[in-house]
C-alpha cells in the first residue's frame, strides 16, 4: 500500500511550547492557592490594625493549633472532593475517632495503641462509606449523611452523653505541647499538620496514585478503559480521607482535652469550606493539599478574628457563610478570566 | 478459541440493543462486524470489553468464564472506541501508558513515581509508528484535535502487547492518510498473530482486512460470511432489511456511491494538501526566480545606461575633436594658404617677371583659392560654422543650401521660427541627424525633393521629420538588417535618437518616398 503522510495531522500539531510554568499575571490567577494567599494577608494586616490582641504570639500560636486539626481534617475532606465525592461523615467521624481513643486510654490501653484505635475507626468509616459509594453506587451525598448519623450515634451511645475527661497527659501533650525549633517554638500538631501536608502533596503529585485520583475526577471511564479498578481506588481515597479525619479529631481532642460525644458538630461544613476556598472543585479533577491547608487557615484567621472583633456569635455563622460565597464568586470570575 | 460469547442480551429500558448475540474469536483471525448505524455493533464491542453489563449471556476468555463488569487488559484485549476516552488532564505520554506507567521502583503499583524520561521516550517511539512524530509526548491531550486524540487512543492500544485488538469504528474521528494508516496496522497485527474484531460502516475497510464478517442488524446476528465467499451486495442485502427487497437496489447504490464519494473526498482532500504543500514550494521557487530576474534587469539596465553614457561621451569627444580639426584647419591651414596666396600676388606683381611665369603663378593662385574653398567646405562639415554663433536653425539652413546646390536635388525647409537655442548635445546631433539623414537621400533615394521639418510639437518635445519622394526603404527592411549590410547611416541616426531618450519612426509613405520622424525631448534652455 503506498504510503501516505498525514499532513492534516502533522500540521495540526500544536507547536512544541516548553511546558514550564511560565510566571505572569495569569498564571498568577489560575492558582486559587494565590488567591487564598492574598485573602490571608489581607485579613490578617486588617485584624492586626485593627485588634490589638491579634498580632500577639499567644493568640498566633492559638490559631496555628486551631487550625493543624482542622487543616488536617480538610485534606482528607479534599482528597475526597477531588474524586467527585463528598464527606458529611466528617464531623461525627472527629468525634468518634477522639471518643475511642479516649475509652481505650480509659480502658488502660497504652497511648500509641489507642491513637491507632481511632484511626481504625475513622478508617473504618471511610471504609464503608467508600464501599457503598464504589460498590453499591450510592450517592456520596447519602451515604456520606447516613454514617454521620451513625457515627454521631455511635459516640452517643459509647459514652451514655457524658464525655470522658482523664486522659493521659502524653495524649494531651500531642496537641498542647510545643517543639522548639531553635528561635521560634511551634505546636506540635502544627508540625504533625505539615507532615500530613508534604505526605497527601507527594501523593497527589508525584505517584501513580495522585494521577489515577485526578484522572477519577476528571473522567472516569480513562480509567475504566485501561483497566484501572476504579472501585478500589474509591474505597481507597474515602478510607484516607477517614484516616485523615480521624487523625485530626484525635488532635483536637487531644488540644481540648476532653472526648465529648458532641464534639466537633457541624465541623463538615467548615471543612468542606476549607476545602472548596482552596481550590477543590465539586466537578472534580481539581484541588490540592496546599490549597486545604490555605482554605483552613483561612477560615480560623476569619473565625478568630470574628471573635477579636467582638461579633455576637449568632452572626459568626452569616459572616462565614458570605465569606465562601465571595471565595467562590472570585473562583467563577477567575474561571471565566482564564478560561478565555 | 481466544473469546467466545454466547447469547448476549442487553436492553436499554425496553429498548432492546442486543438480542441473543453469540460469536467467537480465534487467535489470529481478523473478523469484521458489519452493520448500519444503531444495529448493536458499540454495544456489543462494550460488552466484550467489559465496560457494559449484559442483561443476559456469557462470555469466556481464553475458556475462563468471565463475570462483569471487568477489565479487559489483563486478558490481553485491547480496545480502541468509537470516541477516545483519555485524561484529559495529564499528557501524551501518560496518556499512552496509563494503567500501564514506567515508574521508578516504589513500594506498591500505585505509590511508584513515574519514570518521565522513559516515558517520553517510549511515547515517542510509539507516535512515530502513527506517523505522529511531530507530537510532543508532553502536549496535554485537552489541546489536541479530535483525530489527534483518536490516534493517541490508537497509539495506547499498541502499548502493551495483545492477543485480541478490539477496534469499534474509529473512522468518523479519522482523515482519510490515517485510516489508511489504521488499516496498515490492522494488516501488521494480523501477520504477528494478534487477532483483531473489527467493526465498521464502512464495507471497503472490511473487505481489505478481515477473514471473515458477522453482519448485525437490529442487535440480531443476521449473517457470517467468510469474505473471500461473499461480495458486498450480499453483505448489504442482509445489513438492511431482506423485507424490503425492492428498496434493496437502490439502497446498495446509494451505500455505494455514498462510500465511494466519501473515500474520493476524502482521498481528494489528502492530495489537495499535498497540492497546496506544492504550490507553497513552488511559489516560492517563481518568488526567487522572478527576484533574480529582476535583478538581472536591473544589472543590464544599469550597464545599458553607462554604455549610453559612454557612447555619449564618445559623441561629444568626437564634436569636441571634429571642433578643434576645424579650428585648425581655419586658423591655421586656410590663413597660410591665405598668406601664401598674398605671397605669390605680390610675387607677380614684380616687374621683373615674364609674362609666362606670370601665369603660372596665377594658375598656382586659382588653385590655392580653390584648395582654400575645399577646406572651408570640409570645416564646415566638420563643425557647421554657424551652429555655435547662430544656431541649430542657421546651421541647417545654411548646410542645406549648400547641399542643394551640390546635389541639385530640391530641399524644402520649414523650420519653427521659435525654434531658440537648444543644448549644445541636442543641437549638434540634430544637425548630425540631418546631414545623415540628407547623405543617405542622396546615396540611395534617387529622390528629387526633400522636405525637412523642424519644430515643436510640445514645448518639451522637438520634432525632426525628413521626407523625400525617392524609392523608400526595400520591402522588410529594419534597422538591423541595414547593419548586417554595411549601411550605417540610418543606423547612426536611431543611435542619436535613442541616446536623447527619444523615439524614431521610419516608414515608406503612400507615395513611396521614406518618412523619418525623430521625437526628441529636451530642457527648453531660456
Amino acid at each position: 500500500m503506498e504510503k501516505v503522510v498525514l499532513p492534516g495531522a502533522a500540521e495540526a500539531a500544536p507547536a512544541q511550547r516548553p511546558q514550564l510554568p511560565r510566571l505572569g499575571w495569569r498564571n498568577l490567577v489560575r492558582r486559587q492557592e494565590l488567591v487564598v494567599v492574598a485573602l490571608l494577608l489581607l485579613g490578617s494586616a486588617f485584624l492586626s490594625l485593627q485588634t490589638e490582641s491579634f498580632l500577639t504570639e499567644r493568640n498566633l500560636l492559638n490559631i496555628t493549633r486551631n487550625f493543624s486539626w482542622i487543616a488536617i481534617a480538610t485534606l482528607g475532606q479534599c482528597l475526597i472532593i477531588i474524586i467527585r465525592g463528598i464527606d458529611l461523615s466528617a464531623g461525627a467521624v472527629m468525634a468518634l475517632a477522639g471518643l475511642v481513643s479516649g475509652l481505650c486510654m480509659q480502658a488502660g490501653l497504652p497511648v500509641p495503641l489507642a491513637i491507632l484505635a481511632g484511626l481504625v475507626s475513622g478508617s473504618a468509616i471511610g471504609f464503608a462509606n467508600g464501599m457503598l459509594v464504589a460498590r453499591v453506587g450510592l450517592p456520596p451525598l447519602l451515604v456520606t449523611l447516613a454514617t454521620m448519623g451513625i457515627a454521631r450515634g455511635l459516640t452517643l451511645g459509647l459514652t451514655e452523653g457524658t464525655p470522658v475527661r482523664e486522659l493521659p497527659p502524653a495524649f494531651r501533650s500531642l496537641g498542647q505541647a510545643e517543639v522548639s525549633l531553635g528561635l521560634v517554638s511551634l505546636p506540635l500538631s502544627f508540625i504533625c499538620m505539615v507532615l500530613m501536608g508534604l505526605l497527601v502533596w507527594l501523593l497527589l503529585q508525584r505517584t501513580v496514585l495522585g494521577r489515577y485520583i485526578y484522572t477519577l475526577g476528571n473522567n472516569e471511564r480513562a480509567l475504566l478503559v485501561v483497566g484501572v479498578p476504579t472501585h478500589r481506588l474509591k474505597v481507597l481515597v474515602y478510607t484516607l480521607g477517614g484516616m485523615l479525619t480521624a487523625l485530626g479529631g484525635m488532635l483536637m481532642t487531644a488540644q481540648v482535652g476532653v472526648a465529648a460525644p458532641t464534639a466537633a458538630i457541624g465541623y463538615e461544613l467548615d471543612i468542606i469550606a476549607a476545602a472548596v476556598i482552596g481550590g477543590a472543585s465539586f466537578f472534580g479533577g481539581e484541588g490540592g493539599a496546599g490549597g486545604a491547608i490555605l482554605g483552613a487557615a483561612l477560615m480560623q484567621v476569619l473565625r478568630t478574628g470574628l471573635v477579636l472583633l467582638g461579633v455576637p456569635v449568632q452572626w459568626q455563622a452569616v459572616a462565614l457563610g458570605a465569606m465562601i460565597l465571595l471565595v467562590t464568586l472570585l473562583d467563577a470570575w477567575r474561571r471565566r478570566r482564564v478560561g478565555r | 478459541m481466544l473469546l467466545r460469547a454466547h447469547n448476549l442480551s442487553k436492553s436499554f429500558g425496553t429498548l432492546p440493543a442486543l438480542q441473543q448475540v453469540s460469536l467467537s474469536v480465534h487467535a489470529g483471525e481478523v473478523v469484521g462486524l458489519a452493520g448500519q448505524n444503531g444495529s448493536g455493533k458499540s454495544v456489543l464491542l462494550s460488552l466484550l470489553a467489559g465496560l457494559t453489563v449484559p442483561d443476559t449471556g456469557e462470555l469466556t476468555i481464553d475458556s475462563t468464564l468471565v463475570r462483569w463488569p471487568f477489565a479487559a487488559r489483563p486478558f490481553g484485549i485491547e480496545v480502541i472506541h468509537q470516541y477516545p476516552d483519555l485524561a484529559d488532564g495529564l499528557d501524551v505520554g501518560s496518556n499512552l501508558f496509563l494503567g500501564n506507567e514506567i515508574a521508578w521502583p516504589g513500594p506498591s503499583a500505585w505509590l511508584k513515581i513515574p519514570h518521565r524520561r522513559r516515558t517520553d521516550e517510549a511515547a515517542s517511539a510509539l507516535l512515530a509508528r502513527l506517523d505522529l512524530d511531530t507530537l510532543s509526548p508532553r502536549e496535554k491531550v485537552s489541546n489536541l484535535s479530535a483525530e489527534q486524540r483518536q490516534l493517541v487512543a490508537i497509539a495506547r492500544a499498541m502499548s502493551r502487547p495483545a492477543r485480541l485488538i478490539i477496534i469499534d469504528q474509529p473512522t468518523p474521528l479519522l482523515g482519510y492518510a490515517a485510516q489508511q494508516k489504521l488499516q496498515e496496522l490492522v494488516q501488521e497485527w494480523q501477520r504477528q498473530g494478534v487477532a483483531v474484531l473489527f467493526a465498521s460502516d464502512n464495507l471497503d475497510h472490511l473487505f481489505a482486512v478481515s477473514d471473515r464478517m458477522l453482519v448485525l442488524r437490529a442487535g440480531r446476528v443476521v449473517g457470517e460470511r467468510r469474505t473471500d465467499a461473499t461480495s458486498r451486495e450480499e453483505l448489504v442485502e442482509m445489513m438492511v432489511s431482506a423485507a424490503d427487497r425492492q428498496q434493496l437496489t437502490p439502497t446498495i447504490w446509494a451505500l455505494d456511491s455514498y462510500y465511494q464519494a466519501r473515500e474520493q473526498a476524502e482521498q481528494l482532500q489528502a492530495q489537495e494538501r499535498l497540492l497546496q504543500r506544492d504550490l507553497m514550494a513552488q511559489g516560492t521557487l517563481n518568488r526567487e526566480l522572478v527576484e533574480r530576474l529582476a535583478e538581472q534587469v536591473t544589472a543590464l539596465d544599469r550597464a545599458n545606461a553607462s554604455l549610453q553614457d559612454a557612447q555619449r561621451r564618445l559623441l561629444t569627444e568626437r564634436e569636441e575633436e571634429r571642433k578643434h580639426l576645424s579650428r585648425e584647419l581655419h586658423d591655421v591651414v586656410i590663413q597660410d594658404l591665405l598668406s601664401l596666396n598674398y605671397q605669390l600676388e605680390e610675387m607677380a606683381s614684380r616687374d621683373d617677371l615674364d609674362e609666362s611665369a606670370r601665369d603660372d603663378v596665377d594658375d598656382v593662385r586659382s588653385s590655392i583659392r580653390a584648395l582654400v574653398s575645399d577646406l572651408r567646405h570640409i570645416c564646415g562639415s566638420l563643425r557647421p560654422p554657424t551652429i555655435d554663433s547662430l544656431g541649430l536653425g542657421a546651421a541647417i539652413q545654411s548646410f542645406t543650401r549648400e547641399w542643394a546646390e551640390r546635389t541639385g536635388v530640391a530641399v524644402q525647409l520649414e523650420i519653427d521660427p521659435a525654434l531658440g537655442r537648444l543644448p549644445e548635445a541636442i543641437e549638434l546631433s540634430v544637425f548630425r541627424m540631418v546631414q545623415e539623414g540628407l547623405s543617405n537621400v542622396r546615396k540611395h533615394a534617387q529622390a528629387s525633393t526633400v522636405s525637412i521639418t523642424l519644430k515643436h510639437t510640445t514645448p518639451r518635445m522637438l520634432l525632426v521629420a525628413l521626407a523625400d519622394d525617392g524609392r523608400g526603404l526595400p520591402q522588410g527592411t529594419d534597422l538591423a538588417t541595414l547593419a548586417s549590410e554595411g549601411h550605417y547611416g540610418l543606423l547612426g541616426i536611431s543611435e542619436r535618437v535613442a541616446l536623447l531618450g527619444g523615439r524614431l519612426s521610419l516608414q515608406n509613405q503612400r507615395s513611396g518616398g521614406l518618412h523619418l520622424r525623430a521625437e526628441i525631448p529636451h530642457p527648453r534652455v531660456l
